[in-house]
């Protein structure tokens, strides 16, 4: 056994829609919730229009397919939300988002050496993610929740 | 939540009676010690305007401007078929009638939630949200519709 074996972690890889396809670190994930029931809220982003209860709280429901490919017709009914924590800071509350899910979550390990560029295409991943890793030969991109969460793609772009 | 929505979330908890405004079936909560009075739609004279406005009806011997907003929010230059109430708004500083498709004059909401940080800028006209038996209520006041009002109205004039 080697001394220092290579780090590797745990993920949830997310389908976004048929095709896109992020992570986000084994911790974050909270739950599923199967068709969930989503409101409208008017006034808001179409990658946002809408919030769950959850835990007697209200969490925004993001599409990220709809940020990623702006302009594009927008799902309305969706099979999964996913609930994420995330902290602000170290030492903060968790606070908690929904991302609106087109199928089951996968489990998978990563270690540091999968580390790859981030996806070219769409050009809006460098607004979501954190950084990037290959699995086979798909590049998935590593969201950052808190960044997604707290308004960060109001001002983007 | 940050300290300043912590605050004004805390003065809205004090507003305990709201009134409900419907737009193209959207739910708009105001507190209700802002709505002065409620005139039926037909009594909105047409002829005479202010710029934005679809109108105006008389109240007590004055003439209060009448606007019609969509559901989200938007100035529409005509009343769409349907709307048949008109809640006169006044907060001590804007006076404004606005026409909508019903109206609610007592509604307590059970809860307000802070509008999640992603989904509206900090000038957002919505101020909390709320659970109702029919479903999402938006928490707003007579001042930032008031404002968006106003704004349009520079961007018209532009």
């Amino acid at each position: 056994m080697p001394e220092n074996p290579p780090k590797d972690s745990g993920t949830w890889i997310l389908a976004l829609d048929s095709v896109l396809r992020a992570a986000v670190g084994e911790r974050e994930l909270v739950h599923l919730i199967e068709a969930p029931t989503l409101l409208d809220v008017p006034i808001s982003p179409p990658y946002c229009r809408q919030v769950l209860v959850w835990n007697e709280n209200l969490l925004p429901a993001m599409d990220l397919a709809a940020w990623l490919r702006p302009g594009e017709p927008v799902q309305r009914r969706w099979p999964l939300a996913g609930v994420f924590g995330y902290q602000t800071k170290p030492g903060a509350e968790p606070a908690y988002g929904a991302l609106l899910l087109a199928g089951i979550p996968e489990r998978a390990r990563t270690a540091d050496s999968q580390a790859c560029a981030l996806l070219k295409q769409p050009a809006r991943w460098r607004t979501l993610a954190i950084s990037c890793f290959k699995r086979g030969d798909h590049p998935i991109p590593i969201l950052d929740l808190p960044h997604l969460f707290t308004g960060g793609l109001l001002t983007a772009v | 939540m940050n300290g300043r929505t912590q605050t004004w979330l805390g003065a809205l908890r004090e507003t305990r009676n709201f009134t409900l405004l419907t737009l193209d079936g959207y739910a708009w909560l105001l507190p209700q010690t802002e709505v002065q009075a409620l005139e039926a739609a037909p009594d909105i004279d047409p002829e005479v305007r202010v710029p934005q406005s679809v109108g105006a009806i008389t109240f007590a011997g004055e003439w209060w401007p009448v606007y019609c907003l969509s559901g989200e929010l938007r100035l529409l230059p005509q009343i769409p078929a349907g709307r048949r109430v008109c809640p006169l708004l006044d907060n001590g500083a804007d006076r404004f009638g606005l026409v909508c498709d019903q109206v609610e004059t007592l509604v307590k909401p059970s809860r307000l939630y802070p509008v999640p940080a992603c989904m509206v800028p900090p000038d957002s006209p919505i101020q909390a949200l709320t659970l109702l038996d029919r479903g999402l209520g938006c928490v707003t006041a007579t001042e930032y519709i008031a404002r968006l009002i106003a704004a349009a109205g520079e961007r018209a004039d532009a």
